[in-house]
C-alpha cells in the first residue's frame, strides 16, 4: 500500500477518528458500510490516468498538492458570485452540514419528506454498496458522507413547485465535502429538483446522489455546478428507474478548477425514459469531465443526451458517454449528442462516445463535434453594424439555445439562462 | 462618396484586385458587371471589411475618412451595407432579434435612442408590408432553411431597415422571380435620394431596367476594364465580354 497518492493516505490514516465523530457511528451497519467503503477506497486509490476511465481527467492537482504540503496551493481567483434562486423550499447545507437556519422546509404538502441523512444515519437507515464496486469516489463517499438530503415522496404526491437544495462551501479545506443524497419516488409521485453547489475557496467536494424512480414516477433533475474556481468538484450520480418512470436530468457547469459530473442511468422498468441534458461554460484553466453510464436493461425504453461546451482559454472538455442494451433488451431507443464550441486555439475537447448494444432490434445514435465560430456568420452580424464581441456572444448564445431549451422548468430554464448570458458577459 | 484608388487585395497570396479605380459621387447608382472570378464579389468584400482579404495597394476614401481602417462594424455604421451574394446561414439567432440587435447598434453609435421590442416590431411590421415579406419569417433563424430568393429578399428587408448611405449589391438579382426582383429594385430605389449612392454587381442588363444606373463599369481580370453609361450594359448583353474587354 505504499504507492497510495499522498491523499488517499491521509484519509485512510485518519479514518477511524473521523468515523467515531461521523453520523450514525453508534450504528452496526452504519459502520458496516463504512468500512466497506474504505475497504473498497483502499483497494482502489484516486484513479490515475491508466485506468480507461480516468484518461482524460488527471486528478494530480487533487491527489498530490506539491506546494503548501495539507493543504490545497492558494489561488487568489475570485469566485463567482451566487445568484441566488428564489424559492419557497429550499434545503441549505454549508461545508457538508444541514443548516437549518437558513433552510425554508416548512409547509411542504404531506407525502413529501425531506430530512438531513445525518439525522437518517442516526436512525438506520441503510444505504447500498456493492462489494465489488469501481468508483473510487463513490467508496470514499461512503466511508466519509457526513451529510445530505434524504428525500422522500409517497405514492402519487405531486410537487408542484420546486424543491432547491443549496450546497455552499466556505474556505479552504484539502478533505473533503462528502455529502451523499438519496432520492426516492414512490409510484405515481412527481417532482423537481434544482441542486445547487456554490462556494469560495479551495475545496473538494464530493457528492453523490442515489435516485430511485417507482412505477410512472417523473423527477426533473436539474443541478448547477458554480463552485469555486479553487475547487474540486467530484460528483456521482445514479438513478434506477421502474417501469414507465421518467427521468430528466440537465446539469449547468460553469464552476470549479476540475470538475466531473458522473451520471448512470439504471432502466429497470419498460417504457421508462432517462434525458441526460447539459452545458457546461469553461475559461482559464478549467477542466470538465462529463461521463454518462445509460444502461437499457429492458424492452421497449429510451434515452436521449445532449451536452454541450463552450470552452476558452485553456480550458479543457471531456464527454464520455456511454450506451449499454442489455441482451433481449429490443425495441430501445437511444441518442446522444455531444458538441463542444471552442473559443480558443488553447481550449480543447476529450469525446469518447460508447455504444455497446446486445440487442438487435434497437435504435440508436451517437455524435460528438467540436468547431469554432463560423467566421462567415461573425462577418455577416458585423457586417450589419453589430460590434465583433457582441456578434461572438449572439453565436455562442445561439449554440446553446437549444439544449437550454430541454430545460422544462420555465423559471429554472430563466435561471440557467441569466446565468449563461452572465458567464457570456464576463468573456 | 467613395473613393477607390489603384485597390490591390489579394486571398492567401493571389492578387484578385489589381487596381481598382472608381469613384461615386452622392445619389449615383453605379452597375459593375463582369465574368465569373474576375473579382467583383472580392471588391464587395475588401470594400465591408471581411478577413482574409489582404490590401496590398492603393486606397479607399469614404465620406473623407481611409475606410480601409474601420472593422467592419463601424463601417456598417458608417452607413455601408452589403447585399451579400451567399447570404449567411445563422442557427439559433432569430432572425428579429439579429434585426433588433444591428439596428439598434447603429443607432446607439450615432448616439440615437435604441428601439425598444413594441417600437421595433412596428418599424419592421411596416418594411415586410412594404416589400411583400411574410411576417413569420422574422421568428425563424436567420437565413436558415430560406429558398434562395427568400435570402435575397431578407437582405433586402435589412437594407430598408437600416437605411444606408451606400449600397453595395452583389447579384441581389440573381435566383429571384420576376415579382421579387422588382420588389428587390423597388427596395433599392425607395431608397434612392440625393445623398444615397449605390453599387450594384449583376450578370443581368435585366435589372438595370428597374435600377436604373447613372454609370456602368465592366471588371475583368481585377480591373476595370470599360465603363460608360446604362447603354454600356445592353452593348454587353449583346456582345459578350471577350468582345468589350479586348476593344
Ligand atoms: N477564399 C478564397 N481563396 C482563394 N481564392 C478565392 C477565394 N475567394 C475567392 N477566390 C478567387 O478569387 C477570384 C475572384 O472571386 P470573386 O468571388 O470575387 O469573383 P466574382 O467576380 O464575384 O465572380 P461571380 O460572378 O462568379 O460571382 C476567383 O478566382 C476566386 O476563385
Ligand atoms: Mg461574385
Amino acid at each position: 500500500m505504499s504507492s497510495l497518492t499522498p491523499l488517499a493516505q491521509r484519509y485512510i490514516d485518519r479514518f477511524d477518528t473521523a468515523a467515531r465523530q461521523l453520523p450514525g457511528a453508534d450504528n452496526r451497519s452504519v459502520s458496516d458500510l463504512r468500512r466497506a467503503g474504505l475497504e473498497a477506497f483502499a483497494a482502489l486509490d484516486f484513479p490515475h490516468r491508466k485506468v480507461e476511465e480516468w484518461k482524460f481527467t488527471n486528478l494530480t492537482a487533487l491527489t498530490k498538492p506539491t506546494a503548501n504540503e495539507g493543504r490545497v496551493a492558494p489561488a487568489p481567483a475570485p469566485a463567482i458570485p451566487d445568484q441566488p434562486f428564489e424559492a419557497r423550499f429550499e434545503m441549505v447545507f454549508v461545508n457538508g452540514r444541514f443548516s437549518a437556519a437558513e433552510s425554508r422546509l416548512d409547509g411542504l404538502p404531506e407525502g413529501i419528506s425531506v430530512t438531513s441523512l445525518a439525522d437518517s444515519l442516526g436512525n438506520g437507515t441503510v444505504l447500498s454498496f456493492p462489494s465489488q464496486e469501481k468508483r473510487a469516489f463513490l467508496a470514499l463517499n461512503t466511508a466519509f458522507m457526513e451529510d445530505g438530503l434524504v428525500l422522500s415522496v409517497a405514492e402519487g404526491v405531486v410537487l408542484d413547485d420546486i424543491l432547491v437544495v443549496t450546497f455552499r462551501s466556505e474556505g479552504d479545506q484539502e478533505t473533503g465535502r462528502h455529502l451523499r443524497n438519496v432520492i426516492t419516488l414512490a409510484e405515481g409521485s412527481s417532482l423537481t429538483l434544482l441542486e445547487r453547489h456554490v462556494g469560495a475557496g479551495a475545496y473538494f467536494s464530493n457528492p453523490v446522489t442515489e435516485v430511485s424512480l417507482a412505477a410512472d414516477a417523473r423527477l426533473d433533475h436539474y443541478k448547477l455546478q458554480a463552485e469555486s474556481p479553487e475547487a474540486f468538484h467530484l460528483a456521482f450520480t445514479d438513478a434506477e428507474l421502474a417501469e414507465r418512470a421518467d427521468y430528466r436530468n440537465f446539469s449547468l457547469s460553469i464552476g470549479a478548477k476540475l470538475s466531473r459530473n458522473e451520471l448512470t442511468t439504471r432502466i429497470l422498468g419498460r417504457e421508462a425514459e432517462s434525458h441526460l441534458n447539459g452545458a457546461y461554460l469553461m475559461r482559464g484553466s478549467q477542466h470538465c469531465d462529463t461521463t454518462t453510464l445509460t444502461e437499457h436493461r429492458v424492452p421497449d425504453t429510451n434515452s436521449s443526451q445532449v451536452y454541450k461546451g463552450v470552452l476558452d482559454d485553456h480550458a479543457h472538455g471531456v464527454f464520455q458517454g456511454k450506451i449499454h442494451i442489455f441482451p433481449d433488451a429490443q425495441h430501445v431507443a437511444g441518442d446522444q449528442l455531444s458538441k463542444a464550441l471552442l473559443l480558443s486555439d488553447y481550449a480543447a475537447v476529450d469525446c469518447k462516445p460508447e455504444l455497446e448494444i446486445y440487442a438487435d432490434d434497437v435504435k440508436c445514435s451517437h455524435g460528438a463535434t467540436s468547431g469554432e465560430l463560423d467566421e462567415q456568420a461573425l462577418f455577416y452580424l458585423q457586417s450589419r453594424g453589430i460590434p465583433l464581441a457582441s456578434a461572438r456572444k449572439m453565436l455562442i448564445e445561439a449554440f446553446l439555445a437549444d439544449v437550454l431549451e430541454t430545460v422544462g422548468n420555465e423559471r429554472v430554464k430563466v435561471y440557467f439562462d441569466g446565468l449563461s448570458r452572465h458567464w457570456l458577459s464576463e468573456a | 462618396m467613395l473613393e477607390i484608388k489603384d485597390l490591390r487585395a489579394e486571398i492567401g497570396g493571389k492578387e484578385i484586385l489589381k487596381g481598382i479605380n472608381l469613384t461615386i459621387n452622392p445619389g449615383e447608382i453605379h452597375a459593375v458587371m463582369g465574368p465569373n472570378g474576375a473579382g467583383k464579389s472580392t471588391l464587395s468584400y475588401v470594400l465591408s471589411g471581411r478577413e482574409g482579404y489582404e490590401v496590398t495597394g492603393g486606397s479607399v476614401t469614404y465620406m473623407g475618412e481611409d475606410l480601409l481602417a474601420l472593422s467592419p462594424d463601424e463601417r456598417a455604421c458608417h452607413g455601408i451595407f452589403l447585399a451579400f451574394q451567399y447570404p449567411v446561414e445563422i442557427p439559433g439567432v432569430p432572425s428579429a432579434t439579429f434585426l433588433k440587435t444591428a439596428l439598434n447598434a447603429q443607432r446607439k453609435f450615432r448616439g440615437e435612442e435604441e428601439l425598444d421590442a413594441m417600437e421595433f416590431l412596428k418599424l419592421v411590421r411596416e418594411k415586410t408590408a412594404e416589400l411583400g415579406i411574410k411576417d413569420d419569417m422574422l421568428k425563424r433563424a436567420v437565413n436558415v432553411g430560406f429558398s434562395g430568393g427568400e435570402k435575397k429578399r431578407n437582405e433586402v428587408l435589412q437594407m430598408a431597415l437600416l437605411e444606408p448611405k451606400l449600397m453595395l449589391l452583389d447579384e441581389t438579382d440573381s435566383g429571384l422571380d420576376i415579382d421579387a426582383l422588382k420588389v428587390a429594385a423597388d427596395g433599392v430605389n425607395r431608397l434612392r435620394s440625393p445623398e444615397r449612392s449605390a453599387l450594384v454587381i449583376t450578370h443581368y442588363q435585366r435589372l438595370l431596367d428597374y435600377i436604373v444606373p447613372d454609370f456602368v463599369h465592366v471588371l475583368a481580370d481585377g480591373k476595370i476594364v470599360k465603363s460608360g453609361d446604362k447603354s454600356l450594359a445592353l452593348e454587353l448583353e449583346e456582345k459578350g465580354y471577350a468582345a468589350i474587354s479586348a476593344a
